[in-house]
């Protein structure tokens, strides 16, 4: 029994020495030995292991990356918020910028502060005050049209009554001065937003829907031709020697960042004509910017017909047909090759003084006749010349 | 051991080499546990001295494979800790689960200590930082996880009831 278990431990211990043998002789291979010898494990029985472990980083890769990609994602649709803002700014931007220089002087830019109150939705705070030249009565409009007139003045700021407010009125007009009346607020019930009332217009003068509505500059407040709003439709009033229109405002106050607040005496030239330049001016800012994106399209085209060409002659040099070139365009290149050299023989002929060889041109009737369309042919539209032979 | 029990611990064997390869890079702890030496030591207490260290042996070549510098290092260092678990087997391998713990801790770190000794790549403070700080905190890990995969496994490590 205890020469077995002696001959059981000397087993042991032999099997025990020869596997740390055998790993001192791995151990001490060169290296130009352990790379293959561990690349042949890897790529045999430890294969499926080895993709077990790729697996595995792939995973916590992906897992280390999920919070960059995720805030990546974050600030890509933040800025895409900012981006369609920062748009809707910049075209009320372009379009005061027309209604500037439509206006050309006598305004005062400013900015709307909007309060978020009771009775915030009539009165406005303006961003100018009487050091920048602004009056109390000032007319206050955009590029849409009339926004309300200063009621306060402050040295650097002004409180503005919009039209909404119920003590505004405007005397308005039908641009071709067939009907008068006077603008106001209309609270709609239904909804609870404004329209604008046009009150006491004379029975004899009719407006259709869609019709605009002009300041008629009477009173003195209001300079004439600040649009007001379009017809939309007429509305039954206890009064029955004047007609009333509800019209829909070519302003809505909400949405009034930036505003101009034109001077005293900017009034008495009148505003007639600078709404009609500032559709031009802000037609022809479209125009810029269309002509902008067609220039950079054909920049980018341009581009992209110079690599190819590039890419054709570097096949060509290589004697390949270019990429995505089919029978014609080979012909055609072909064709073009001929052309060169004939026109580089004629030169050379009329440098020495000689008539260019003829008989080239073969090809060039084979080309041509391919040009000439029957449906083309212009045969037909002078049938028979005068004096001509039949 | 009888075939049932042989066969089951083989499956465990597996598990926890599959582990290795999956679980370990997809923590990626500077501290990683060893699921390899959990395995080396869980099959050696079931097998005599000589069988533990060809286990060792071939594990060890097993991870030197993917480490091409260190090859022969973890070979040796496994085959050591395997023929040891296997020779003290009566000694630590109780059913209790502090001793469990103790088993596996003390067998990473005898490892750690066997493999970066004999890989000869980190030396001097390195070396002792790695000795004195990460590779007992491996192993403390090793032997938590250890213990709570003994306890998960129990009804797969258990003798077959005569």
């Amino acid at each position: 029994m205890q020469r077995t278990l002696r001959s059981n431990t000397r087993f042991d211990l032999i099997v025990l020495s020869t596997c740390v043998v055998l790993a001192l002789a791995a151990r001490a291979l060169p290296n130009n030995l352990r790379e293959p010898v561990a690349t042949g494990m890897r790529r045999s029985f430890l294969a499926p292991l080895v993709m077990l472990q790729e697996s595995a980083e792939r995973g916590r890769q992906s897992l280390l990356s999920a919070d960059a990609k995720q805030q990546y994602l974050d600030s890509l649709s933040l800025n895409a918020m900012k981006a369609e803002s920062l748009q809707m700014e910049n075209e009320r931007l372009r379009k005061l910028i027309g209604l500037g220089s439509g206006v050309r002087w006598g305004f005062i830019p400013a900015e709307a502060l909007h309060g978020r109150g009771v009775r915030d939705e009539t009165t406005v705070i303006l961003s100018a005050g009487s050091r920048a030249g602004v009056s109390r009565l000032s007319p206050v409009i955009a590029p849409e049209g009339l926004v309300g007139v200063v009621d306060q003045v402050d040295p650097t700021m002004s409180h503005a009554m919009l039209w909404t407010h119920p003590d505004f009125r405007v005397s308005a007009m039908s641009p071709d001065g067939t009907a008068f009346g006077i603008a106001q607020a209309h609270l709609t019930g239904a909804t609870g937003g404004y329209l604008i009332e046009l009150r006491g217009v004379p029975f004899r003068a009719t407006l259709k829907p869609g019709q605009m509505i002009v300041s008629s500059g009477w009173g003195g407040v209001w300079p004439r031709g600040i649009p007001i709003g379009t017809i939309l439709q007429e509305i039954k009033t206890s009064e029955g020697w004047a007609r009333t229109y509800l019209l829909r405002p070519a302003v809505n106050p909400a949405d009034v960042y930036q505003v101009m607040i034109l001077r005293r005496d900017r009034l008495a030239k009148g505003l007639d004509g600078v709404w009609t330049s500032v559709a031009q001016v802000d037609a022809a800012a479209q125009k810029i910017v269309l002509s902008g994106d067609s220039a950079a399209k054909a920049a980018a085209l341009a581009e992209a017909a110079a690599r190819r060409a590039v890419l054709d002659s570097m096949a060509r040099a290589n004697g390949v047909a270019p990429l995505g070139a089919g029978a014609d365009s080979v012909a055609a290149a072909a064709a073009a090759r001929a052309a060169a050299q004939r026109a580089a023989e004629r030169r050379r002929a009329a440098a020495e003084g000689r008539a260019p060889d003829t008989t080239v041109r073969r090809d060039t009737n084979n080309v041509r006749t391919d040009t000439i369309r029957r449906d083309s042919v212009r045969t037909d539209t002078i049938p028979r010349r005068p004096g001509g032979m039949r | 051991m009888n075939v049932g029990a042989a066969i089951r611990a083989t499956i465990t064997f597996l598990i926890f080499v599959v582990l290795h390869y999956t679980l370990r890079p997809l923590l990626g702890w500077r501290a990683p546990m060893d699921f390899l030496i959990l395995a080396l030591l869980l099959a050696s207490v079931r097998v005599r001295p000589a069988t533990a260290a060809i286990i060792g042996f071939l594990l060890g070549l097993i991870s030197d494979s993917l480490a091409p510098d260190a090859l022969g290092a973890g070979a040796i260092a496994m085959t050591v800790v395997g023929f040891g678990a296997s020779y003290l087997k009566a000694v630590f391998f109780a059913d209790n689960l502090v001793l469990n713990a103790f088993f596996f801790f003390l067998g990473k770190w005898v490892f750690d200590i066997l493999y970066f000794v004999g890989e000869q790549r980190v030396k001097g403070v390195e070396l002792l930082q790695q000795l004195l700080l990460w590779s007992p905190l491996s192993a403390a890990v090793t032997a938590a996880v250890g213990v709570l995969l003994l306890f998960l496994m129990r009804p797969l490590l258990e003798p077959t009831p005569a």
